[in-house]
């Protein structure tokens, strides 16, 4: 009894010695990698940062209109950004090349995998944040004219118009990415004929309302001025 | 006496092209030494008023001078190019008008670019280069109050004196020319010292010289092709030291031209032309303190003057709105103390009878949005229609204090806002040179920036002179 629970013993502590002796040399190598690249990104983020401190990337963006333009995006700080993304990008890689040292069937499988989706993230990911961007500022161009109409839901018009930019990117990046694909796209043609539907249905509706409003505003115009106080006059 | 006739082919072919469906009775001179520019756009209304007293003007004041009356039209479609070709000068007797050595041509042609005031500028001024005119008169064609005494007063101080631009000065009822009133005259005088009263009048007398130097520029098809024609011309003129003055021209009554246009889009090419040439002149601007009266031509009197209504909750309701809908876009453009300030104001806005604007406030608040619109702070077309609310709650305030005055006081509380624009010139001097060398937009200008402000006051009231 005693010696067939030796024997047993004895023979998992083999297989187990034996495996280790098969697997640490990768194990180790694996994490000699990573331990690499991490020190790699943390090098790289720290070059990057002074290197856009150097050249005063945050000013020229500043200065040149794009921080604007990205809607005051890159007013977070370019120079953190880049080298925030510098520092993930040598990890992720640090971390394939990593795995794939262990010689896993699987893991070689999935790190092939990210390998060849990683153009296709990029592209989404760049899609998402373009319309992320468009939707600021179109948003803010529609609050504004809104504000200058005086239509009391400029709020509403501007988020309305955020949503349905980001949305459309998101169906794109989905699109882009086959990923449910059918669900998005639906899901995009059933809002937009919705929206179409509602606007129809209330001009249709509407119409006689949207008459009388118009030429009661007129009227109380006329009765608080006179004549509507010429924009010529301005200058 | 005057013909019609149309430019022939020898004359600045490349710089504009005739208009076929015109009749075509005979060549004009290559040369000429006087034009008048007319740009037109639906004025059939006004038009013939305009060229008569155009022709009157060249016949009476300048018969021996070779001269050209152009009307350059945007595509009317109201017959204003018939108007103005089938207007004439009638009763030359009765008028005491002299027989003029040379006929007063004249020629009615679309121009091509950008529609907008400036580019029918910018046709005419080619015309005038290419016929080597010694001086320019440009009126606006929706005038009812020009008379022939304009052209002289116009055209005068070019041909006999050593002026290179003359720029109206016009008695105008309190609430017409806000934009004038409220910002471009007080800006552009605490900028370049100059006290030009009608910086964007639109009728002004340009010499040859001036003339080649607009045309030399590059920035014809920005907001300077519409309505930012008139404070770029007036800007460079003071900014490049050419010789400025101003003519009396009496009373100013003008149509409601182009009432579908948008107030914010108006406001953004005026306001706008002003903050892009700010950089351009910088160096200019920045070493300039208070201000110098420039010369005033012409016997001055007072005149009758149509009422403008104004409907003052509306202004203010819009500015309450954009309290609300704005705030975020505005923080970008202001500093927090400024924009707390403009919110405090919105409380007030409910009684409209006590609403009140400070001028120093405003003057901040030009200064700040002209800094950020150097720095794109926000894109700078949306920065300049977010303006358009706080403009109305200016005017506003301006309404509100000024209603039961007369026009001298008016002008006396206009003068108090060019001094405040003048004593709070330091605050965007440091602002300004602050930006230059890439500091924190968003920090508060240092107590010395304040101090300098204050300490400026006296200097700046000493180089003050009213108006006579």
């Amino acid at each position: 009894m005693i010696k067939a629970l030796e024997f047993i013993l004895r023979s998992t502590l083999d297989r187990l010695s034996a495996q280790a002796v098969q697997y640490l040399p990768s194990i180790l190598a694996s994490l000699i990698i990573l331990l690499g690249a991490w020190l790699c990104a943390v090098c790289a983020r720290w070059v990057v940062q002074r290197a856009f401190h150097g050249a005063g990337i945050d000013r020229f963006l500043r200065r040149s209109g794009l921080n604007a333009v990205a809607g005051g995006a890159f007013s977070l700080g370019a120079t953190r950004l880049a080298a925030a993304a510098c520092y993930w990008v040598i990890l992720l890689a640090g971390i394939l090349i990593a795995l794939s040292t262990l010689n896993s069937t699987l893991l070689s499988r999935v790190t092939e995998r990210v390998v060849m989706l990683l153009p296709k993230l990029v592209t989404a990911a760049l899609i998402v944040l373009g319309g992320l961007w468009l939707g600021q500022y179109l948003s803010r161009s529609m609050l504004i004219w809104a504000c200058n109409q005086r239509l009391k839901s400029a709020h509403n018009l501007a988020g309305l118009v955020r949503i349905a930019v980001i949305f459309l990117s998101a169906v794109v990046a989905a699109d882009h990415l086959d990923f449910a694909r059918g669900v998005f796209l639906s899901a995009f043609i059933i809002c937009l004929g919705g929206l179409v539907l509602a606007i129809s249905l209330s001009i249709g509706l509407g119409r006689h309302e949207i008459l009388n409003w118009f030429y009661r505003r007129e009227d109380q115009a006329e009765q608080a001025g006179g004549r509507e106080w010429s924009l010529w006059n301005h200058l | 006496m005057s013909c019609w006739r149309q430019p022939t082919n020898s004359v600045g072919r490349r710089a504009w092209r005739p208009d076929r469906r015109t009749p075509m009775r005979e060549s004009i001179p290559p040369e000429t030494d006087i034009v008048i520019g007319i740009p037109s756009y639906n004025n059939a209304r006004t038009i013939g008023h305009v060229v008569r007293a155009a022709a009157a003007g060249l016949q009476k004041y300048f018969p021996q001078f070779r001269s050209v009356i152009v009307n350059s039209d945007g595509g009317s479609t109201d017959g204003t190019r018939e108007a103005a070709l089938n207007a004439s000068v009638e009763d030359a007797g009765l008028l005491f008008l002299p027989t003029p050595l040379f006929p007063v041509h004249r020629l009615s042609m679309p121009y091509h670019g950008i529609p907008g005031k400036g580019s029918a500028f910018r046709m005419i001024f080619q015309l005038a280069r290419d016929m080597r005119a010694r001086a320019c008169a440009l009126l606006d064609a929706d005038l009812r109050s020009v008379t022939p005494e304009w052209i002289d007063m116009l055209l005068r101080p070019i041909l006999f004196g050593h002026y290179d631009f003359v720029a109206p000065y016009y008695r105008r009822h309190k609430y017409d020319g806000t934009i004038t009133n409220s910002i471009i005259y007080p800006l552009t005088r605490a900028l370049y010292g100059s006290r030009v009263r009608q910086p964007i009048g639109g009728d002004f007398g340009v010499s040859l010289p001036l003339i080649k130097r607009y045309l030399a520029r590059d920035d014809w098809e920005t907001d300077v092709a519409r309505y930012g024609i008139d404070i770029w011309m007036t800007t460079i003129a003071l900014a490049e030291k050419f010789a400025v003055c101003q003519s009396f021209l009496g009373a100013k009554i003008h149509d409601a031209k182009d009432p579908s246009a948008d107030l914010s889009a108006m406001l953004q090419q005026v306001v706008g032309s002003v903050f892009t040439l700010m950089r351009e002149y910088e160096r200019v601007w920045l070493q300039v303190r208070g201000s110098q009266d420039v010369d005033i031509f012409g016997f001055r009197f007072e005149v009758g003057l149509e009422p403008v209504p104004v409907n003052v909750p509306r202004m203010l309701g819009h500015f309450h709105q954009a309290c609300q809908d704005l705030k975020d876009v505005w923080s970008l453009a202001l500093l927090p103390d400024t924009l707390a300030e403009v919110l405090r104001l919105d409380r007030a806005a409910g009684e409209s009878a006590a609403f009140h604007l400070p001028d120093e406030l405003w003057a901040k608040i030009i200064y700040e949005f002209a800094v950020a619109h150097r720095e794109r702070a926000v894109e700078r077309g949306q920065l300049l229609r977010s303006l358009t609310p706080l403009y109305m709650a200016r005017v506003a305030s301006f309404v509100r204090e000024t209603e039961s005055v007369n026009s001298a006081d008016v002008e006396e509380k206009i003068e108090r806002l060019c001094i405040s624009f003048e004593e709070m010139k330091p605050y965007l001097v440091e602002l300004w040179t602050r930006n230059l060398e890439g500091g924190a937009r968003h920090a508060q200008p240092s107590s010395a920036g304040i101090q300098s402000a204050g300490a400026g006051a006296p200097a700046a009231r000493m180089e003050v002179k009213t108006h006579d």
